[in-house]
């Protein structure tokens, strides 16, 4: 499941039916960033 | 074949080549473009990126900046004795480690190698505001131009015909091709149009080619033909060479064109073979 994070409490969330923070009611969620590394190609 | 340079320093070269054919002129600057090699970032890991970029973009604007390469020390990861795999001969590693607030700049990365670095300090990569940090790590390799345009040593180059400015007995020195010249070529003196000459050298090779000297020649009533006439010598070409900082210009130059000396023997040999 991809964890999201609230833009105004900051918790992290999980998104259901409704984009929408189930601890303050904020609709606007930030895709949280994975805890590995990652690797790319500079082009 | 002659080569006469007019300009020659570390960033860039101009010179003219005679006796040459325009198939030679376009080989020898598509060598110059894609087949001498230089360091640029390839491979990049990222621990962290809070910055407001996508690691993405980081990485292209990271690949784009220009590294001081030593080809005597490196050599292309495709050509290395690693069979590719990356080690110290062919590839370069760096490291970033940045908090904000503060500007990222190609002088915040710290190479492993004291003699590879950019070949500029200052360039911007991505701004930092408070609690921002980027931390990373970036494998240089050697590469060629014709794989990616970041591994090209050169920034313009190119080269042009020589020019040919022919001023008949019909001039009335009227001047008009004087005044619409737009890189100031041509001089009047005593209702005389001729070549300026700069410290005694001819400014003929500055001529654009734009013609517009002899529309003005039409356009004053000489009639159908123009007394000044200009066109090009297709034996003789007028290269600009100006490099990006990661190679000395004479070393491009001498690279490309031991690459076509190299590849014609190439061909020479496999011609051999197969009579």
């Amino acid at each position: 499941m991809v964890a999201y994070k609230c833009a105004r409490c900051k918790q992290l969330v999980e998104i259901g039916t409704n984009i929408r923070c189930p601890y303050c009611g904020h609709r606007i969620l930030f895709k949280a960033r994975g805890a590995g590394t990652k690797e790319l190609k500079a082009r | 074949m002659d080569l006469v340079f007019s300009r020659l320093d570390d960033s860039v070269a101009r010179f003219t080549i005679h006796g040459a054919t325009p198939a030679f002129a376009n080989a020898l600057r598509r060598s110059m473009i894609g087949e001498v090699p230089t360091l640029a970032i390839e491979d990049i890991r990222i621990y962290d990126n809070t910055s407001v970029l996508f690691d993405e973009m980081l990485a292209h604007r990271l690949g784009l900046i220009p590294i001081k390469t030593d080809l005597s020390q490196y050599v292309p990861r495709s050509e290395c004795s690693c069979g590719g795999e990356g080690c110290p001969h062919c590839t370069v590693m760096f490291t970033l480690s940045v908090e904000g607030p503060k500007m990222v700049t190609s002088g915040d990365l710290i190479s492993m190698d004291e003699n590879i670095v950019p070949v500029h300090n200052n360039i911007p990569i991505v701004k930092l505001w408070e609690n921002q940090k980027v931390v990373l790590e970036a494998v240089a390799e050697v590469n060629y131009g014709k794989e990616h345009a970041k591994w090209q040593p050169t920034l313009a180059c190119g080269y042009s015909e020589y020019p040919v400015i022919t001023i008949k007995d019909t001039c009335d020195g009227c001047g008009k091709c004087v005044a619409e010249c737009p890189r100031d070529v041509l001089e009047l003196t005593k209702d005389t149009v001729s070549i300026r000459v700069v410290n005694g050298e001819s400014k003929e090779k500055d001529c654009s080619l734009c013609r517009l000297c002899e529309t003005a020649c039409m356009d004053s009533g000489i009639g159908q033909d123009p007394a000044i006439n200009i066109s090009s010598d297709s034996t003789k070409f007028i290269f600009v060479v100006e490099s990006d900082g990661s190679l000395p210009v004479k070393e491009i130059i001498e690279r490309a064109l031991l690459h076509i000396k190299s590849r014609s023997s190439d061909l020479i040999e496999a011609l051999q073979e197969g009579l």
